[in-house]
């Protein structure tokens, strides 16, 4: 059989056991599941080859799957999170509710998004797309806390993007008579200007519902921060990277192709732009880890989203480089708060703190996807913002650099406060019993916080495989002159400049590290936290010395004006204005049986007066 | 051939007037020989439907009295496969319903099978005739049972809303006998076919005054807004398998009647527009009402009735793709509201006020029905890969094929609509605490076995569209080709 249709079928049937098997036994579910998502994947990169395909008919529309090297790329995302963050759930949700939910749910998201990379028509691309809403809702809303307000608003905006997508791929059909996305890139730079507009701009909308932009981007704090953070590292490592993998398609084969691209392009750079400044100063001003990562993925998509609107060379592969990182480091980190909320049962920076010498190796995850995101050297996270404040001067956008710069920086307020309010500051009693983290949810967390150093320190290994993504979309072969364009990257591909200097950098720092330790081992002397005297005063021992709460408060004073338009409070305006609408929509229907009459006989006499109209 | 289409009438009546006398010797026929009957005649429609689709329509002549003089019936592809619809749901209603509310007494339990009986032997009347008045006495068969059962719980509730289904009803009729006398006034003659072929000797006047009052009239039992009025009431009154058997059943057959009328009988351009912008009127109207109702049946009514603004604007089109689609969202639908009433019915069973709030936290207690629920509602949103999805798609396009943007994003639009209230009541059934006077009753085995059946088709269409398509192409051509229809009719022997 062909090995596409395997994969799939090994998916849905694996999916189907798993939330049956949970009836014989816990254990026995628990390996189903890992098998059926790491099967799979295994499959996927042993059997598939590049340009393997397989199709399929339904109702006289062929589906159409085939993998080539765009969908590969992000294929390494959605299985290697996929595949991490399932050996960390089987830890992570030991012992609780209805796993036989959580892990169908998990499963069919994971074959969702690899059916949505190996489609090659819109049908097929959009029922998986429909399966991804539906699987990542019902994630969502997996906790029962919120189901009506973040669990509908959720599908609500998913819904939205993914009608507007649907109304864009019969608009392919009845131009193209075909659903291929091959005809629609084929037969686009021939189409009436009207279809060349409304196209993308609906299929952008469906994809910038998933990639969180700005204004589309509300459902996603709430979202994130309601599934399981086992799900939530693939939520959004994995699944949000689907609205950029269409963006990018939709971008480089679609809208650069005609003349008023150009316009596409600042708007959607803009946007996302916009989308990081909003995100990181919301992130900022959250006190919950799940809540401040949330907007931290929202900002961070926004720079994903501008590197790949920007469209050229250099801002492409800046633009995936930082999708595949973010992956990485947010997929890591929401794996960080999931541990630190099964060992302390909260992730509240103001309740939670000192953990660094409980849970060092969650700490030592947390700290390298922090420096990743960032954008701290060694790690990955450098090399990608790099490369998007270049392209982004060398193309012109002088305006846009500053935003980007502005929300980066601004990014370090909520990198720190994220360490330093689980990990750094005072040990309190409280917390004395913690224990790291089982080893099943530790060893993923530091196989991905390696993933992102290697790639900071050769990114060549990753920009390869992006380049020839891109060139299976019919783009320039970047990939040549690209060390040219580029003052990081340096004419072997595999090294970036700087990175000797700080190797050096580096190599004191390790030799200053462990000359003073080794120095001062014989002299060291342990101290308790309380072991200080503050303004003379000796503190007392249930007094607080470090601060969690109201972080950078003269911050928020001089960005508040900023803060208080809400694009979420306009929302809510808008839901209860249709609601309104709606009771009186309602109430046509009064339950009165002579009105009913009146209607029919309304009906009837309005019929008669514009009767003519019939036989037009 | 095995049987012929007189038997769908003739065997259906006599066992409703059977069944008192039967009683009266064994109580328990009263509740099997219905089965038996609709079972019988269901294998018999799928014959029939196999042997037209392989032979082209059967025109049954009745009494030997030939078109147009005589009372014809025609099972042709189009005909048949809703007639085949609907026995197939009303044995799944008899099958859901053989045990429903155990403390039945034998009085209401013979009414209630009675009734069902009639129902669906006035449905099926109604979509095999091909003689306008005989279609006006179907529909009255329908009506009147419908209107019994409607008001089955002695009730001041039920008897309101059965009071109002009678109010529009007996307008309903006034209506379709004007329209019919003024046709038969203007042409002298019954037959649809014959109708069909000299439509053009009548003036306009006449034409547009008939075709209005064909439109009140059916329109009135096809749920199109605003003589729409009972429908909500009678589906919240009326018990759980009633409400299916009225979505399911006798909504289809009223649609098929003001389809067959506009599409065959008259010629009027205007009527397609008028279709469509009907349809949106319904729908839009429909499915906003339905987000702030309270009781859970009179959502479904609303969806259902949303639903059929769907069908009509697919009708509309009158493109071929258009009556594919049309007929794809019926046979959804149909099998989609039929499962969510169902469901819905043992969800709320012990509520008496049947409001949503009392179906909180029933998944706990009723893990298979709230699992079956909650496919239906994400069936009939038309998520894939359930059957609703592809109606969907074909709804859309069809409108694309003939560029009605407008459409595709109201129809698009009011979904989302549709999506926020069942989800409303999915997640309630799963995440709310469950209202501590509600005691959740189990179903029993063979209303779960038909809820079961009918998940299991939602999940075959779903995943392999073409066990239906073939079948939906073939009954949509044949509306389509009107000259046909009247060939076959009038050469019939």
């Amino acid at each position: 059989m062909n090995p596409v249709l395997n994969i799939f079928i090994l998916f849905l049937g694996g999916a189907i056991l798993t939330y049956f098997a949970g009836r014989i036994n816990k254990v026995l579910q628990s390996l189903l599941f890992l098998a059926s998502v790491l099967v799979p994947a295994f499959l996927f990169y042993t059997q598939l080859s590049i340009g393997q395909s397989a199709t399929f008919s339904v109702d006289g529309i062929t589906l159409n799957w085939s993998l080539n090297y765009f969908g590969w790329l992000f294929s390494l995302i959605v299985l290697g999170l996929g595949a991490m963050a399932a050996i960390y759930a089987v830890s992570y949700m030991k012992g609780k509710q209805r796993l036989g939910t959580f892990y169908f749910n998990f499963i069919l998201s994971i074959m969702s998004m690899t059916g949505i990379l190996l489609s090659q028509d819109l049908i097929s691309f959009f029922i998986f797309w429909e399966i991804m809403t539906w699987s990542s809702y019902l994630m969502t809303i997996y906790n029962g806390n919120k189901v009506q307000s973040i669990g509908i608003k959720y599908f609500v905006f998913s819904a939205i993007g993914a009608y507007a997508m649907l109304m864009a791929i019969v608009m392919v059909h009845s131009i193209t008579g075909s659903f291929l996305i091959k005809d629609l890139i084929n037969a686009y730079p021939t189409m009436q200007l009207g279809m060349q507009i409304w196209i993308p701009v609906l299929l952008l909308t469906g994809f910038a519902v998933k990639a969180a932009m700005m204004p589309l981007h509300v459902w996603a704090p709430g979202a994130y921060s309601n599934s399981p953070m086992a799900y939530t590292s693939v939520f959004s490592g994995a699944l949000s990277k689907m609205g950029v993998y269409g963006m990018t398609i939709v971008f480089v084969t679609l809208i650069n192709k005609i003349p008023q691209g150009i316009w596409f392009r600042e708007v959607i750079a803009w946007m996302g732009g916009i989308t990081a400044v909003i995100g990181t100063l919301w992130a900022i001003k959250q006190d919950d880890a799940k809540k401040l990562l949330a907007y931290s993925s929202v900002a961070q998509l926004g720079y994903i989203i501008t590197g790949i609107a920007i469209g050229t060379e250099l801002a492409l592969l800046a633009g995936l480089f930082l999708a595949v990182m973010h992956a990485l480091f947010k997929g890591t980190l929401f794996m960080v708060v999931g541990a630190v909320e099964k060992q302390t049962g909260t992730t509240n920076f103001t309740e939670v703190s000192g953990l660094i010498r409980k849970m060092p190796w969650t700490f030592f995850a947390a700290l390298l996807s922090i420096i990743a995101l960032a954008g701290i050297p060694p790690l990955g996270g450098f090399v990608g913002k790099w490369m998007l404040y270049e392209s982004l001067i060398t193309s012109n956008h002088y305006l846009l650099v500053i935003v980007i710069f502005f929300s980066s920086t601004a990014a370090f307020l909520y990198c720190y406060k994220f360490l330093f309010g689980f990990f750094l500051g005072q040990e309190e009693k409280e917390w004395s019993h913690v224990k790291e983290a089982p080893a099943a949810m530790v060893v993923p967390m530091v196989i991905l916080s390696l993933l992102m150093f290697v790639l900071g320190t050769f990114p060549g290994i990753l920009l390869s495989p992006i380049n020839n993504g891109l060139q299976a979309l019919g783009y320039t072969d970047s990939y040549k002159n690209l060390w040219e364009t580029s003052v990081i990257l340096n004419g072997w591909g595999n090294h970036v400049v700087l990175q000797p200097i700080l190797y050096y950098i580096i190599a004191i720092f390790l030799f200053f590290v462990v000359f003073l330790t080794l120095k001062g081992y014989k002299n060291t002397r342990y101290v308790t936290t309380k072991d200080i005297s503050s303004s003379g005063e000796i503190p007392k021992e249930d007094e607080n010395l470090t601060f969690s709460e109201n972080f950078y408060q003269p911050f928020f004073r001089a960005v508040e004006p900023v803060m208080r338009r809400q694009i979420d409070k306009f929302y809510k305006n808008l839901g209860e204005g249709l609601e309104a609408l709606f009771e009186f929509m309602r109430r046509i229907y009064t339950g009165n049986g002579q009105t009913y009459a009146i209607y029919v006989i309304a009906f009837v006499v309005i019929m008669l007066l514009f009767g003519n109209y019939l036989l037009k | 051939m095995v049987g012929s289409p007189v038997l769908f009438i003739a065997i259906p009546l006599l066992a409703a007037f059977l069944i008192p006398l039967l009683g009266m010797i064994w109580k328990e026929s009263v509740r099997i020989v219905p089965g038996l009957v609709l079972a019988y005649l269901l294998v018999l429609s799928v014959s029939l439907l196999q042997h037209v689709l392989a032979f082209g329509p059967i025109i049954e002549i009745i009494a030997g009295w030939k078109p147009p003089i005589g009372i014809n019936l025609v099972f042709s592809p189009f005909s048949g496969f809703l007639v085949t619809l609907m026995l197939f749901l009303g044995l799944l209603v008899w099958a859901y319903s053989y045990r429903f509310k155990r403390n039945v007494e034998y009085e209401p339990a013979l009414k209630y099978f009675l009734m069902l009986m009639m129902l669906i032997t006035g449905s099926v009347g109604m979509t095999l005739t091909g003689d306008i008045f005989n279609m006006f006495v179907f529909i009255e068969i329908t009506s009147i049972s419908a209107y019994g059962l409607t008001s089955y719980y002695k009730e001041r509730n039920s008897a309101e809303a059965s009071f109002k289904y009678i109010l529009l009803g007996s307008l309903a009729s006034t209506f379709l006998l004007l329209a019919i006398m003024i046709i038969y006034s203007q042409l002298g003659t019954l037959n649809m076919a014959d109708i069909a072929t000299k439509m053009h000797l009548m003036k306009p006047g006449y034409k547009v005054a008939s075709l209005i009052f064909f439109i009140t009239a059916l329109g009135i039992e096809a749920e199109i807004f605003p003589l729409n009025g009972w429908a909500p009431d009678a589906y919240a009154e009326a018990p759980g398998p009633v409400g299916a058997a009225f979505a399911g059943i006798v909504v289809k057959a009223a649609v098929y009647a003001v389809i067959r009328v506009i599409y065959t009988l008259f010629d009027l351009p205007g009527a397609y527009q008028f279709l469509i912008v009907i349809g949106i009127i319904t729908m839009v109207i429909a499915e906003t009402a339905a987000i702030r109702q309270e009781k859970l049946k009179r959502m479904l009514a609303y969806s259902s009735i949303g639903q059929m603004g769907l069908v009509l604007i697919a009708f509309g089109f009158g493109t071929k793709e258009g009556i594919y689609a049309a007929l794809f969202i019926m046979f959804n639908h149909a099998i989609i509201k039929s499962l969510l009433f169902f469901s819905g019915s043992y969800l709320a069973y012990n509520s008496t006020e049947k409001n949503i709030a009392d179906v909180s936290g029933m998944a706990k207690h009723l893990p298979l029905t709230s699992l079956l629920f909650a496919l239906g509602a994400f069936a009939i949103i038309g998520l894939p890969p359930f059957a609703g999805f592809w109606s969907k798609l074909a709804v859309l396009t069809a409108a694309a094929d003939s560029s009605l943007w407008l459409i595709i994003a109201l129809v698009l639009a009011v979904s989302v609509v549709e999506l926020v209230y069942y989800l409303r009541v999915v997640n309630r059934v799963y995440f709310f605490k469950k209202e501590e006077d509600m005691e959740p009753q189990k179903p029993t085995v063979n209303a779960m076995i038909v809820m079961l059946i009918l998940g299991a088709i939602i999940l075959l269409v779903g995943f392999y569209p073409d066990s239906v398509t073939g079948l939906l192409h073939k009954a949509s051509s044949d509306l389509m080709d009107k000259s046909q229809y009247i060939q076959h009719v009038l050469s019939a022997r």
